[in-house]
Parts: C-alpha cells; sequence; structure tokens
C-alpha cells in the first residue's frame, strides 16, 4: 500500500467501502451525476435495529490498498456498483462480461454488487434481476436511491452474518490468521501450534470482530473487542495489529465522543435523522464514563459473553486518552517501514481528533511527525497532495502560517522543474490562498496606513512568485497588477538593485499589457483592486494655487466678510481642532475664473535610485467641467522635494474639488486620490469658479523694472516701471492696454496710491485723463488702447540747516519788527562761494530718496462682471528722485513797503551738473555743483485770508491737525505759484526743459508770519497821497503837511481802541538819529491819535497835520501808546510805513 | 551558536530579523515566520491557565530537520525567537534562558532610548552587538 487517503478521519473506520465504478463507455459527466445520487445514501437506517449502517463510495480504489482490508476492514472493498450504457441487446453479453471482470478485481473481499445499466430497453431490461438494473436513459432512472438502498441492506446481512460468524468463534477452534500483505511470507514455516502463535492469531481475530463491529454500528461491543484485543497483542508483541487494535479503539472512542465527526465541512456527515434516541445525550459531559450496561447490550441482540470478559471496566477512551492511544498506536506503526501509509493516516486522523479537542499544539507534533513518514518515492502529483493536506490540516488546528508555508510548498511542487507540463494555473491558485497566512491582502488600501509591518522579505518573495506564475498562466494584465502592487506596497524593502530590476520587468510587461485602473476579476471571483503608484513618485502636498494677482477675481465684499466664522462663539480659542478630513473640504477663500488656466502645485519626491518618468501626470477633478492639461516630467534620483505645477482650465463656473492626480509611470497608469493618502499635506481642496472675465495686458513705455514693491505693501503688483528723475521733474509715461482675454471689457477704472513713502510729496505724483480710453470701451477681445500718465516728483527741497552755519553769518536775522533802516537795495548775491570741502557733507545730500506709487486698472466684463466680479490689474511706479536743488535756509527781509517783502533763499546744488535757477521777476542765478548761492526775490505779501476755507462740515469730522496741514499746503502752492522758481541742468539734453522747484519745505511758521499780509491795514497819506515804500513825500516848509492815517481791519475780530503818537526824527545816516525836533517841527493839533475798536472789515481815518518849519530831511515814526489793548495783538500787525518827509524850502516855489 | 536571532512585535511583525550570512536569509524568515503559529498557540494555552503568573521562556517551538527553533515572550507580547543549529547538542536549555535573559534586557535598554518609537524596526547598534555575541561561534559567555 503505497498511497495514502490524507481524507480519512477517524469514524472512517465506522463505515463500509463500496467501490462506484463506469464500465465500458460512461459519459463522465453522467457518471458523475450518477456517482453523486448513489453517495447521496451515505448512511442507511437498518430495519428492526436501530443501528446505522455507515458507507463509503469511492470510484477509484487501488486494488493494492485493498489488500490491507484484513487489517482494517474499513479499507475492504465490500460492495461494488458498476454503471454501465448499453444500446442494444447485442452488447449486453459483453456488457455484462466486463462486470464480471470487474468483480474480479474485488472478488475477494465483496460481499455484494450491482450493475446499473442505462439506455438498454427491450426483453433483456424487462429481467427482474436482484444484482442488475436498467434503466432506459440516465435522466430517466428515480429509483436509484431506492436500490443502492436495497443494495446496502443487503451488504449489512452479509455484515452482519460476518460478524455474528466471528464473534462467537469459540477459543477452541483453529482461528486463522489474519495478516497484512507484507506478512505474509515472514510466517512461512512458523509453528501454529505456540501458544504463542494462537494469542496472536486470536488478538488480530478480536481486533478483526471489534472492526466488524463497529462498521455494523455496535460500538460498545467493537469498544469491548478492542480492548480484548489490545490486551492480548500486547502479550505477543504484535506490534502492527496492537497499534490498529489501539486506533480502533481510538476511533470507537471519538466516534462515541464526537458524533458530528472530525473530518470537517467538507466530509461532514449527514446530521443524523435515524440515529438512536441517545445519540444526543453523547454530547454531555462525562460520557465516557458510561460503562457496559449487560442490559442493554442483551436488548441489542447481542450475546453477554463478550461483556462479562472484560467486567465493569471503562471501555471508552477519555479524550486525552484517545491521543494517547493514537501516539502509541503510531509509535508501533512506525517500526514497520511498510505501514508508512497507515502511520501516516492514522497521524492525520489523531490531527483532526486533536483539532476538534483544540489542542494545536499536540496537533503540530502529530503533522510534523507526519512531514518525516517516508513513503518513498512519491509522484509530484502525490507530493503536492501531501503538501496541501498539511497545509489544509495546519490551518484546521489555526497553525495560518504554517499552513501557508506548506501551501505555497505545493504550488511550487506543481511548477517544480521535473514535471513536463508544469501547472501555472493551479500554482496560481495555490498561491493566492496562502495569501491570508502571510497577512498579505491585494488591496493596497491595506498598505496606505503608515508605513508597511509585516514579513516583508516572505511577502516580497510570495509577490514575485505570483507575478511569475501569471506571467506564465499567460495573463499579463494579472503580471502586471501584481507587479504594481508589489512595487507600490514592499518600495521601502526592495533594494536599489531590486527597484531597478523590478520596473524594469514591470517595464516589459506593460509594453505589451499597459497597467490600468480596472478591478481585475479573477475566474474564481476574486476581484484584484487597481494599484495606484501613490509612491512613485511620492507626494508630499497638494497646494492649490491662486491665479497670478492680475488674474485674481475681486468682488466688492459686503460689510460683513463672508468668510467670518460662524462655527465658534468664540472670537478666539487656543484650541484649534486638528481634523484633517475637515480641512480637506475646507473651501479654499480665493476662487478661479473659468477659462483661465488653473494651477496646483504639487511637492513630489522621487524615491528611487535613478531617474523616474513620469508622463501624463494630470489632475482629478471633480464637480466643474475641467480640461487637464497633463504634464511629463524627469525626476531625477533621489531627487528630494521637487516642486511640480499642474495646470488645468476649468470650462464651467461652479464649486471645484480636486480629488487627487493621475499619472502614467512605467506603462502603468494610476488615479491618485487624495482621500486615500494620509501623508499628503493639503490646505483644502475645494475651491470656486467664477464665470468668465476679460484680460487685460499692460506694457508701458518706461522700461519694466525688476524693483519689488515693498514687501508691507499689501497687494502685490502685476508690473512695475521705474524711472529716475531729478527733484521736480516731470515725465510722461504712455501705457498700452490690450484686451487679450477672450471676453470683452466693459469697465474701466483707474485709480493711483503713494505707497509707504517717507517722503512728503508736494503736489499731484501722478495725474491723467481717462476720458478718452473710456469713450473706446468696450473693448473688444485684441484691441488696445492708451493712455498717457505724467509723473511729476516735487520733495522736500529744503536741506539741512546745520550744513550752512557758515552762510549765516552775515548776522540777518529774521525779526518781525520793521527796520527803519534807510534804503534796503535788493542783496546781491555773495560774491565769494562757498563749496563744500568735505565729501560726506556733500553725500548727505546726494542721498536718492525713492518714491512709489502703484496705478491700479480695475476692469471687469463678460459673465464675471453680471457676477459682480472684476480684476484688478496693478502697475508699480518706481522713481529714484535725485535732488536737484535745496533751499537750505530761508529768510524775510521787510521791503520798505509793507506790503512786500524780500524772500531770501539760499540755494544749494548738490548735483554734479551746473544748474540754473529763476525766478519770477528774476534773473538767473547760474550754479556750479555743489556750490550754494543766496537768492533774493521780492514779494508782494500774501492775503491768506483770501484762500478758500474749508467748510464747517469737513472740518468738523478731519482733525485739527491735518486741517493745518491742508492749509499749509494751501499757503505753500500759492507762495510757490506767486515765485515760479525754476531750475534746469545746463548740460543736460532737457535743458530747455524747466523743472519748478517748490518752497513748501523750507518756509517755517515764522517766515510765513511774515510773508503774510497783517489783518491790520495801515495806511499813511501825506498830502492825500499814499505814502509807503520808499516813496518820499514832498512838501514846502512851513505849509501844513495833512497826515492821515488809515486803518483797515481784515481780521475777524474787532481790534481797538488805539492810540497812535507820530514822532518825528531826523537821520543823520550815521547811525545818530535826532529826536529833538520841538523847533523844527510842529503839529498842528494833537501828534497822538486815537483810533477806536474797529470792527471787521471797517476801516477808521485818523486825519492830523504837521508843519515842517525848515526844509530837510525829515522821519515820522508812528509809535502806539503803551497803555494800549492792542498788546494781544502780535506786534507784527502794527507794522506801520515809516513816513519819509523832504521839506522843501519855500523859497524856490516862491520863486517859481 | 544562533544561526538566526529576530524580535517580533506584538502585531507578529518583525521587528528585527538576523541570521547568520552564509545562509539563504529567506529561509530563516520562513522559519521564525512559521514559528509564530506555535508561539501564539501557547501564549493562548498558558494564558489560560496560569493568568497572570508567566513563565517568559517559551522553550522549544519546534524542531525541523536542521534548526531548533526556541522562543521568548515578554510580558508586553513581544517575542523572541533563537533559531539554532540541530547539531549543536551542547546547548543546554538554561543556556538558551540565559541568551533570552540578555537578549531581552538589550531590547529592554532599547526601548528606553527616547529616540525610539516603538513600534518601528529595531536600529541600535548596542542591540546588534548583543546579537552578534550570541551569533558567534565560540561560546565565551553564555
Amino acid at each position: 500500500m503505497s498511497v495514502p487517503d490524507y481524507m480519512q478521519c477517524a469514524e472512517d473506520h465506522q463505515t463500509v467501502l463500496v467501490v462506484v465504478q463506469p464500465v465500458g463507455i460512461v459519459p463522465e459527466d453522467q457518471f458523475f451525476k450518477i456517482y453523486k445520487r448513489i453517495s447521496s445514501v451515505s448512511q442507511v437506517s437498518i430495519r428492526d435495529s436501530q443501528r446505522l449502517l455507515y458507507i463509503r463510495y469511492r470510484h477509484h480504489y487501488l486494488p493494492e490498498n485493498n489488500e490491507w482490508g484484513d487489517f482494517q476492514t474499513h479499507r475492504k472493498v465490500v460492495g461494488l456498483i458498476s454503471i454501465t450504457t448499453c444500446a442494444s441487446a447485442k452488447e449486453w453479453p459483453q456488457t455484462a462480461e466486463r462486470f464480471h471482470a470487474q468483480k474480479e478485481v474485488y472478488s475477494s473481499t465483496l460481499y455484494d454488487s450491482r450493475l446499473l445499466v442505462f439506455g438498454l430497453q427491450g426483453d433483456i431490461a424487462e429481467q427482474q434481476r436482484t444484482d442488475v438494473a436498467f434503466y432506459p436513459s440516465f435522466e430517466d432512472c428515480p429509483d436509484v436511491e431506492k436500490r443502492v438502498d436495497d443494495f446496502v441492506e443487503s451488504i449489512f446481512i452479509v455484515l452482519e452474518s460476518k460478524r455474528l460468524d466471528r464473534a462467537t468463534d469459540k477459543s477452541g477452534d483453529k482461528i486463522p490468521l489474519l495478516c497484512v500483505p507484507f506478512e505474509k511470507k515472514d510466517f512461512v514455516g512458523l509453528d501454529t501450534d505456540s501458544r504463542h502463535y494462537k494469542k496472536r492469531c486470536q488478538g488480530r481475530m478480536r481486533k478483526h470482530v471489534g472492526d466488524l463491529c463497529l462498521q455494523a454500528g455496535m460500538l460498545q461491543d467493537a469498544l469491548v473487542h478492542y480492548h480484548m484485543a489490545v490486551e492480548l497483542l500486547r502479550g505477543v508483541n504484535d506490534f502492527l495489529w496492537l497499534g490498529a487494535a489501539l486506533e480502533g479503539l481510538c476511533s470507537a472512542s471519538v466516534i462515541f465522543h464526537y458524533p458530528g465527526g472530525t473530518a470537517g465541512k467538507t466530509a461532514g456527515r449527514k446530521p443524523s435523522i435515524s440515529q438512536p434516541a441517545d445519540a444526543g445525550k453523547r454530547h454531555r459531559p462525562g460520557a465516557q464514563e458510561v460503562l457496559i450496561d449487560p442490559g442493554a447490550l442483551t436488548a441489542n441482540g447481542i450475546s453477554a459473553d463478550t461483556s462479562t470478559e472484560i467486567g465493569r471496566a471503562k471501555n471508552c477512551l477519555s479524550p486525552e486518552d484517545i491521543i494517547e492511544k493514537y501516539k502509541e498506536a503510531i509509535s508501533y506503526y512506525g517500526k514497520y517501514k511498510n505501514a508508512g501509509v497507515i502511520e501516516l493516516e492514522a497521524c492525520v486522523k489523531a490531527v483532526r481528533v486533536l483539532a476538534i479537542q483544540k489542542r494545536a499544539r499536540e496537533a503540530s507534533e502529530f503533522l510534523q511527525n507526519a512531514v518525516y513518514i517516508n513513503l518513498g518515492q512519491l509522484s509530484e502529483e502525490e507530493k503536492i497532495q501531501r503538501y496541501s493536506i498539511l497545509s489544509e490540516l495546519y490551518e484546521r488546528i489555526g497553525f495560518h502560517r504554517k499552513s501557508a508555508f506548506f501551501k505555497r510548498v505545493a504550488a511550487m511542487q506543481c511548477v517544480a522543474p521535473t514535471i513536463p507540463e508544469p501547472g501555472w494555473r493551479a500554482c496560481y491558485k495555490l498561491l493566492l490562498e496562502t495569501l491570508p497566512g502571510y497577512s498579505l491582502s491585494l488591496d493596497p488600501k491595506d498598505f496606505s496606513k503608515g508605513t508597511h509591518r509585516g514579513w516583508a522579505a516572505v511577502q516580497m518573495r510570495l509577490l514575485h512568485e505570483l507575478v511569475y506564475a501569471s506571467r506564465r498562466m499567460g495573463n499579463p494584465a494579472l503580471s502586471v497588477r501584481h507587479l504594481s502592487f508589489l512595487l507600490q506596497t514592499m518600495l521601502d524593502f526592495l533594494s536599489d538593485q531590486e527597484k531597478k530590476e523590478v520596473t524594469q520587468s514591470l517595464e516589459n510587461y506593460t509594453s505589451k499589457c499597459p497597467g490600468g485602473m480596472e478591478v481585475i476579476t479573477l475566474p474564481d471571483g476574486l476581484k484584484l483592486p487597481p494599484v495606484a503608484f501613490t509612491k512613485l513618485p511620492i507626494v508630499r502636498s497638494v497646494k492649490l494655487l491662486n491665479l497670478p494677482v492680475s488674474l485674481r477675481p475681486h468682488k466688492v465684499k459686503g460689510l460683513l466678510g463672508q468668510n467670518m466664522s460662524t462655527a465658534s462663539p468664540f472670537i478666539y480659542s487656543p484650541i484649534i481642532m486638528h481634523n484633517r478630513g475637515e480641512e480637506r473640504c475646507k473651501k479654499i477663500d480665493f476662487q478661479w475664473v473659468q477659462g483661465d488656466v488653473c494651477e496646483v502645485q504639487l511637492m513630489v519626491y522621487n524615491p528611487m535610485p535613478y531617474e523616474l518618468r513620469v508622463e501624463n501626470m494630470g489632475l482629478l477633478t471633480s464637480g466643474v467641467e475641467f480640461e487637464s492639461l497633463p504634464a511629463a516630467l524627469s525626476l531625477p534620483a533621489e531627487s528630494g522635494l521637487y516642486p511640480v505645477t499642474l495646470v488645468g482650465v476649468p470650462r464651467t463656473a461652479g464649486n471645484i474639488t480636486v480629488t487627487g492626480y493621475h499619472t502614467s509611470v512605467f506603462g502603468v497608469t494610476s488615479d491618485c486620490l487624495l482621500e486615500g493618502l494620509s501623508s499628503v499635506k493639503t490646505s483644502g481642496s475645494l475651491v470656486e469658479v467664477i464665470p468668465s472675465l476679460p484680460r487685460l495686458q499692460l506694457s508701458t513705455s518706461l522700461p519694466r523694472s525688476a524693483h519689488t514693491s515693498q514687501p508691507t505693501s499689501k497687494e502685490e503688483l502685476s508690473s512695475s516701471v521705474s524711472v529716475q528723475l531729478f527733484n521736480g521733474e516731470t515725465q510722461q509715461l504712455t501705457l498700452t492696454l490690450e484686451n487679450i482675454g477672450s471676453e470683452d471689457i466693459e469697465s474701466l477704472e483707474l485709480t493711483s496710491k503713494i505707497v509707504s513713502t517717507k517722503e512728503k510729496v508736494f503736489g499731484e505724483f501722478l495725474s491723467w485723463e481717462l476720458e478718452d480710453a473710456l469713450s473706446r470701451l468696450p473693448l473688444k477681445s485684441g484691441q488696445a488702447v492708451t493712455l498717457t500718465v505724467n509723473i511729476k516728483v516735487k520733495l522736500d527741497f529744503s536741506g539741512q540747516e546745520s550744513l550752512l552755519q557758515d552762510l549765516n553769518d552775515d548776522g540777518l536775522s529774521v525779526t518781525g519788527l520793521p527796520i527803519s533802516s534807510p534804503l534796503r537795495q535788493l542783496l546781491k548775491p555773495r560774491p565769494e562761494n562757498k563749496t563744500f570741502g568735505s565729501e560726506s557733507g556733500k553725500a548727505e545730500y546726494s542721498h536718492i530718496k525713492t518714491l512709489e506709487a502703484v496705478l491700479n486698472f480695475k476692469y471687469s466684463g463678460g459673465a464675471g462682471k453680471v457676477e459682480g466680479y472684476h480684476r484688478e490689474l496693478s502697475l508699480g511706479v518706481h522713481v529714484d528722485v535725485e535732488p536737484s536743488v535745496f533751499f537750505t535756509r530761508v529768510n524775510t527781509l521787510p521791503a520798505t513797503s509793507t506790503r512786500q517783502c524780500h524772500l531770501l533763499l539760499d540755494i544749494f546744488n548738490p548735483t554734479e551738473h551746473e544748474l540754473s535757477v529763476s525766478a519770477e521777476n528774476n534773473q538767473d542765478l547760474v550754479l556750479h555743483a555743489s556750490e550754494c548761492q543766496r537768492m533774493a526775490i521780492q514779494v508782494d505779501k500774501f492775503d491768506f485770508e483770501s484762500l478758500p476755507q474749508p467748510d464747517q462740515e469737513t472740518a468738523r469730522f478731519t482733525n485739527p491737525k491735518q486741517l493745518e496741514e491742508e492749509r499749509q499746503y494751501a499757503q505753500g502752492s500759492q507762495i510757490n505759484s506767486k515765485l515760479g522758481i525754476c531750475w534746469s541742468i545746463i548740460s543736460f539734453q532737457r535743458v530747455h526743459v524747466w523743472s519748478k522747484a517748490s518752497v513748501e519745505g523750507v518756509l517755517n511758521q515764522l517766515v510765513l508770519e511774515h510773508l503774510q499780509l497783517a489783518p491790520l491795514q495801515w495806511d499813511v497819506l501825506v498830502n492825500g497821497k499814499p505814502c509807503d515804500c520808499d516813496v518820499i513825500a514832498d512838501c514846502k516848509a512851513g505849509d501844513a503837511v495833512a497826515l492821515e492815517v488809515q486803518l483797515t481791519n481784515r481780521s475777524k475780530n474787532s481790534v481797538g481802541p488805539l492810540a497812535l503818537t507820530v514822532v518825528p526824527y531826523q537821520d543823520f545816516q550815521n547811525g545818530v538819529q535826532n529826536y529833538d525836533l520841538g523847533d523844527a517841527v510842529t503839529f498842528i493839533g494833537s501828534n497822538t491819535f486815537f483810533i477806536d475798536a474797529v470792527k471787521p472789515k471797517e476801516s477808521s481815518v485818523c486825519v492830523g497835520a504837521l508843519l515842517f518849519l525848515y526844509p530837510g530831511d525829515f522821519y515820522l515814526n508812528i509809535k502806539f501808546q503803551d497803555d494800549s489793548a492792542g498788546r494781544e495783538l502780535p506786534l507784527a500787525w502794527f507794522t506801520l510805513p515809516s513816513v519819509h518827509i523832504r521839506a522843501l524850502d519855500a523859497q524856490p516855489l516862491a520863486g517859481a | 551558536m544562533a544561526v538566526c536571532i529576530a524580535v517580533i512585535a506584538k502585531e507578529n511583525y518583525p521587528l528585527y530579523i538576523r541570521s547568520v550570512p552564509t545562509q539563504n536569509e529567506l529561509k530563516f524568515h520562513y522559519t521564525v515566520h512559521t514559528s509564530l503559529d506555535v508561539v501564539e498557540e501557547k501564549i493562548s494555552a498558558v494564558g489560560k491557565s496560569l493568568g497572570d503568573q508567566r513563565e517568559l521562556y517559551l522553550g522549544l517551538l519546534y524542531p525541523t530537520e536542521d534548526y531548533k527553533v526556541y522562543g521568548y515572550v515578554t510580558n508586553s507580547k513581544v517575542k523572541f525567537v533563537i533559531v539554532v543549529d540541530s547539531s549543536n547538542t551542547s546547548l543546554r536549555d538554561n543556556e538558551i534562558r540565559s541568551m533570552f535573559r540578555k537578549l531581552h534586557n538589550s531590547f529592554t535598554d532599547v526601548m528606553c532610548n527616547p529616540f525610539h518609537s516603538p513600534g518601528n524596526t529595531i536600529q541600535s547598534k548596542a542591540f546588534d552587538g548583543i546579537v552578534s555575541g550570541m551569533m558567534v561561534q565560540t561560546a565565551s559567555t553564555v
């Protein structure tokens, strides 16, 4: 016996073996259909007794194994059912003959046989024969089961008779020696009369009877017989049979303890409908304690003699004992080389029992033993079977890893090189079955959570084998899938060399069969989910990019921002809920525009030790129709983080969600969804797409600059221009606006803003006329308009005082008091030109100031305009302002007239060029580089009161400081326009262009006060002639000179009362003034005038008269009385002109 | 002595596995992997009967033709597996025990390292050293 039946289990000892075989030509499917129907009759309840007969059917059984039938009766073929087809009566004799020949094979053991003939009709079929049944066809055979039932019953009768025959054998009779095939020659010539021999015969026969009892359904009897056999055989050291007896004992006990069977569900018994009533009770614990009840035995119609032999001993083994006895039996079997199959089968049976008992460790020991049992040369097929069964048994005891191991070995055996036709399909199937044992699932999702933890080396090997097997199976799609999976999940464990190999073979495979994202379904229903290469390349972050500044849509937001979070009642909470999932769903607070290219930036990383070519990388989106523009990239080896920008164009408006990206690497296309990638950082993937807007392109006449705006400025610039100008210069900037989008531009606005300059700017920096451009709207696609913007830089022209200390040496000081000096001429420019020796001083003047402004174009059109969106295009204007002239110091000198004064300006030229400076009514002043000169300009005093006052409403809402500034600005510009100071650089091309210089910055409060007309205006009239400036009033000595002093009040309050005293004096022009003129000048009337209160905008006149007694030059000084309330008013208001009167001799007149 | 030493995490994935370089590494992977069946079985069996008082040393897990596989499990269910050559008969049970104890001590040191995050594979030179010491042929300390 060389072929073990791995499916055997302990309860098979209880069964009788029936072979079902085809005779002649029987279609296989029909045969198995009948076979199935036959084998459904697996247990038969015997009439008149409560016993059950179990039948084991085989359609293939080696006669060689049949020879062991005496050793264990369940190995004996006791029944034969032949199935045959017979078309005509002519064939019948031949068929019958064949049937007989077949019977011959098992003749030695056969109890009974049947022949089922299909297809034969006619006379022969009419015959009533017990051993032959005729059926017209395979379909028309309703009573097959019934036939089999009858057949089994007849077997039972034979069995029962044999049992009784053997059981009642008296010890005195000659008992034949039962033996196994290989023993036969050993017993030749043995003394058959020895006690030893007899005992051996007895023991073996007992064992045999035990077997028969077991088969006949008499469990208790069987146990008793087995016990006796064990005793007998132990005495004669007949180990092989002792083992068999022990095994029989075990089997019977197992059947008793585990009526459900040990074979597992595949070979499980039918739940016994017709089992004895006490069957259910067998489950109860302690059932093994049941003793032989002689009464019960007699009730079953069995002679009582067996029970008396055992007495009240325990006849059934406890579960622990079963294993012990199995061990013992196996150890006895192990003594015989030829009993390998028996030993192996016993091991398998024991393991099944242990599996039920859940004693896995002991079971594994049995299995371990089974592995080492050498059955001589096994065919490859047998090896596969053996490994498979080992795997199955390991699986049953819960050793999944071991099971997987053997399954894999079996799989490898299927394709062993010695096999002429390797069974790659079987191999693949077996390999798939090992996956759970290696805790490997083929779903890449299971590997996405963190680092892979498992037996990488083993798993990788398995995957490699799957790849190979599937390739040899001729299913390249499958091998691509497995290889992709290997690459994706085991990447961290692959060595550089392996990575190379795997990718190379992947590329080889995909050249024939590109990998995709579809689920592969295997014929047996297993689904292989798609593998997305999320690690080739690894994506670390996904960031949706806002549109470039110039293309961003803007919307006038409501008073309450939409982005105000209403999720929490707290304004601030230190606890931030970090919920990644939520973050992903979060809407990003910028918008994309329909029809415009939108970008998503990925930070990718190539983990491969060589260059990775990623083709057709694009975005996966949902929500809005999106045209993805795929990119191809090539990442260098171990690249580190590498930014990749994926672009696409949304074709409709709405909300778009970036759900992932797709790639094509090594010929495998993958869709990588972000939700499955926990390692990817993203700040949100949902963004709103608004309807399309036009696009405006801006080009300028000035060169573009690389100057970036100051980081503090909020808005980014789309472009910027830069220009270098001298302070005071003006430049024209021509802008060309072209519509490069598809929508019409329907609205355009332009604003400007000076950004964060510390310099004070005078005048309008940027100015333009937009009307012309606006008249061209709507601007169609491709059209352009031009626009001119004037850039005028006018910064502070004041210089630092400290540097000009040395110019101040002339002792001139600003005083508010009238200097009653004689004629004062305009100061001539100083002859000596002071230059600054020190370079540092010069450097301080030549440093360049910058001025930055932003021109902001707001435009809109198309569908986006309807939604209320517009776009902004901003142009940065960067001007480097070089200093041109500096007014380092300013002074005023009173002019002779109270309505005028002299403005003295120290002008410094910080440039390296020669400058010419001019002012209104003045000659040009030429300044050399770094030269400082003084310029005096005679100006009429200003009446600032006449400037428009800000109305009350605005004055209330603006702060006083601002109001003050505005006022100063207004004053400054008035002064400027009056002065008209211009400069030009002589050597430059723009020589003819006079650039304006302004003095606002240099004018301090004191100077301003001097330049202002006093609110009280005094007019002195001598003889009715106004006497101001240097006018010398002529009069005749001796004549009365009328003196009229008129006060006009321009201030807001009424002034007065005031008292004026007129004091005449003579100036000798040598510093001596003679006030003692009592005898030269006399007053007609009082020399003191009294002016009553003068209301605003009114005037009052005092009239007096003088009489000069001698000719000569006289001066009149009009003084205020000290006791006046006028002290409260500033002194400068009371600047009365000094009156110069020349009294002439009356003679010449008389002479005339 | 030992031809393969492995540390296996609570969740039965390898934290550390090293075998003598001369032989097929994959074979030891298989050996250790399948031995886990026995380890699990032993743990569950012990857990039922003894409860808290547990012998950490599991003894011989199973013998194969060429090797003997010994197991040891810490209270935190981390398993140590040592595979020794079957031909090495001089090795007594006590020696195996002390090897495991040494291994356990060294493993504890690894766990004490604040820079080691539990659950990751062991990459410690000290641990490597101990393991190498056990794998060398000449038994000096054990």
